[in-house]
């Protein structure tokens, strides 16, 4: 299964100067120690494991050429397993992603994750977590609100004001977010209930109690029993992820829809 | 901001993206077209967090866990997923805060200062199918809920501005006092007895529950004359703050809703004090320190020592807090709902120290 990260290291906040310093660690550094831990539990299990792994690809967008050594060399540095390294223009960005039959795209910027989903390519956001995480433990959040809404109650959405382009992506989006939840689910069975160094959430964050049950049942029937789960009913997200601190952030892009702001002030 | 919750700080970026919140909440909730009132915002309202064996009676499914493991438990509660659990000890109480929610919400149709009832419980999320069958099988209204899957909740209980925690586990209820948050461990009453359905009654023990211990350190170390003689000396100085009081404080600010429209005869929410004090020598002290706090009780029952337990089964309170378990079990035996407050010199493994409550802001 390959990933492909944007946000492994802070490109902005280094100064260039060409051997001297390692890249400092971006939003992705955490995940992507924590996926090593993953697949090493995994290999340990079994050596049939093999076609469970993670694949960690590196894309960059928009890189200059002495930017492009410098991840080379910071990401050895820092003893990274990543095997691919890709560099493309913003435009190409999701034509790259498609001829190298990426799994799961992953990046801090809401905008890139949101595009690339319409386009039906699997993509999460990476968390900007408060400090290093301990990296025994890949965690995921899932936001549950349109997982728990069936297609026939989608339409509903339509009363609210979002138009038929928007239900189109977010029925595109729940079944790329279905692939990602099948494969993690066959990888969370090799490991119990205790002790699994995966970790997954649900949280719903508008929708009732109903919603939030429907997606638990939704998300089970994928394949996937999740861990924890939260449901806000309207009250504010950020303190509790301030407390969980996941690493990805499967949201439907709902929150972030630039076309809907309007609309929610209403 | 309501000076119903603990303190906490946010910026005006999380406000402004939680009124964003707020506001799809809303039309989420309109939506659905249903009956059900709508969830207060949590700033406002009076958040009481239970956990999953308080609300409902888990001793059979918690018997699983222990002998046969983790596995086996959340097998065998996703097996039995459509059946609905039996009401815990919590349960009336919520039922009751319900009640007094609809009497609000018929005097104060836009108010969201409410009753909030949280489930807060660190059952697996699996678990969580059975328990919102559950809930739903009784029409109750509790909408907001937190599975933590093992983790401890004491965390989460500040995030979601919790004004009160019950649960059945001692050590989570001693770590939420110390975070500063009104906790305490409920128990099942010995026989059942019947409650008001109409009216919320909440009764207090006084000293270490809504007063500091100073009294009772007192009596223990140096005898109940002594303690006589110096409670009347500081007759006029109030004690120091338990760790129940801003739940009588939170009880207080909603009664007043009800006075102010001329509904005090019929509120639907009655507080007790139950002491062992007795009025002559050291009662007085108790009346002046809740009159300098601004707070009335509505009953106060001086005890002189007598046991609790009889009068309790007259008053029939929703939930007793006291923190001697000596008085827990007298009152458990005659069908009281009780719940240990663990704080104090009371308690066997006592820390000493003194409660930090959270600082009030304007």
């Amino acid at each position: 299964m390959a990933v492909s990260c944007h946000g492994m290291f802070d490109l902005d906040s280094c100064n260039v100067q060409p051997d001297s310093c390692a890249l400092p660690k971006g939003a992705a550094f955490a995940f992507i120690k924590a996926v090593q831990t993953v697949n090493q539990r995994l290999l340990g299990l079994s050596e049939k494991n093999k076609t469970l792994l993670f694949e960690v690809v590196l894309l960059g967008k928009d890189c200059e050429e002495h930017i492009k050594l410098n991840i080379f060399d910071s990401a050895k540095h820092y003893g990274l397993e990543i095997d691919k390294f890709y560099f493309c223009s913003s435009d190409n960005l999701i034509g790259t992603l498609q001829a190298n039959h990426i799994n799961l795209f992953l990046s801090p910027d809401k905008d890139d994750v949101y595009s690339v989903l319409k386009a039906g390519v699997p993509a999460a956001l990476l968390y900007q977590q408060a400090e290093q995480q301990a990296i025994n433990r890949l965690k995921v959040l899932f936001s549950g609100d349109l997982i728990g809404l069936s297609a026939d109650s989608m339409v509903c959405l339509k009363d609210r004001g979002f138009t038929d382009v928007h239900i189109q992506n977010f029925k595109a989006a729940k079944e790329c977010l279905r692939e990602f939840v099948v494969r993690i689910g066959e990888m969370k069975r090799m490991f119990g209930h205790e002790g699994s160094p995966l970790h997954t959430s649900l949280m719903t964050v508008w929708g009732s109690r109903d919603v939030c049950a429907s997606a638990l049942k939704t998300l089970r029937g994928w394949g996937l029993d999740v861990d924890e789960a939260f449901c806000l009913a309207g009250a504010t997200c950020g303190p509790i992820l301030a407390l969980l601190q996941p690493h990805i952030v499967w949201d439907n892009g709902l929150h972030n829809l630039k076309g809907v702001a309007p609309l929610l002030s209403s | 901001m309501s000076d119903l919750k603990p303190n906490e700080t946010f910026t005006t970026r999380d406000e402004v993206a939680a009124e964003k919140d707020w506001a799809v909440a809303k039309a989420f909730f309109d939506n659905l077209k249903s009956k059900k009132p709508r969830p207060p915002k949590p700033t406002n309202a009076v958040t009481v967090a239970v956990s999953s064996r308080t609300l409902f009676n888990m001793v059979e499914e918690r018997k699983i866990w222990e002998e046969e493991g983790l596995e086996k438990y959340v097998e065998y509660q996703q097996e039995h997923e459509n059946e609905p659990l039996k009401p815990g000890a919590a349960f009336p109480f919520v039922k009751a805060l319900m009640t007094v929610n609809t009497r609000l919400r018929k005097l104060y149709p836009d108010s969201e200062e409410l009753f909030d009832v949280v489930l807060m419980t660190n059952n697996h999320a699996q678990v969580g199918v059975r328990l919102i069958n559950s809930i739903n099988h009784y029409d109750l209204n509790i909408e907001r809920f937190c599975m933590t899957g093992g983790k401890s909740p004491i965390g989460y209980l500040k995030a979601y501005l919790t004004n009160l925690y019950l649960s059945k586990d001692s050590d989570k209820v001693q770590e939420a006092i110390e975070a500063g948050i009104a906790a305490a461990t409920m128990f099942n009453p010995d026989m059942e007895v019947e409650l008001s359905e109409t009216q919320l009654r909440v009764a207090f023990d006084g000293d270490a529950v809504l007063f500091s211990d100073e009294s009772e350190i007192i009596v223990k170390q140096h005898g109940l004359d002594t303690f006589f003689d110096h409670e009347k000396q500081n007759e006029n100085k109030p004690l120091a703050q338990g760790p129940l009081k801003c739940f009588l404080e939170a009880l207080g600010k909603l009664q007043k809703k009800f006075y102010t429209q001329n509904e005090r005869l019929n509120c639907p929410i009655r507080t007790y004090l139950v002491t062992a004090r007795s009025a002559a020598s050291s009662g007085a002290r108790v009346l002046k320190t809740l009159r300098s706090w601004g707070l009335e009780i509505d009953e106060a029952v001086f005890l002189a020592g007598a046991p609790k337990g009889p009068l309790l089964q007259k008053i029939r309170p929703h939930i007793f807090f006291d923190d001697q378990m000596f008085h827990i079990e007298g009152a458990k035996q005659l069908g009281t709902i009780s719940a240990h407050v663990p704080y104090g010199i009371g308690q066997k493994d006592h820390k000493g120290k003194l409660i930090e409550q959270p600082a009030k802001h304007s």
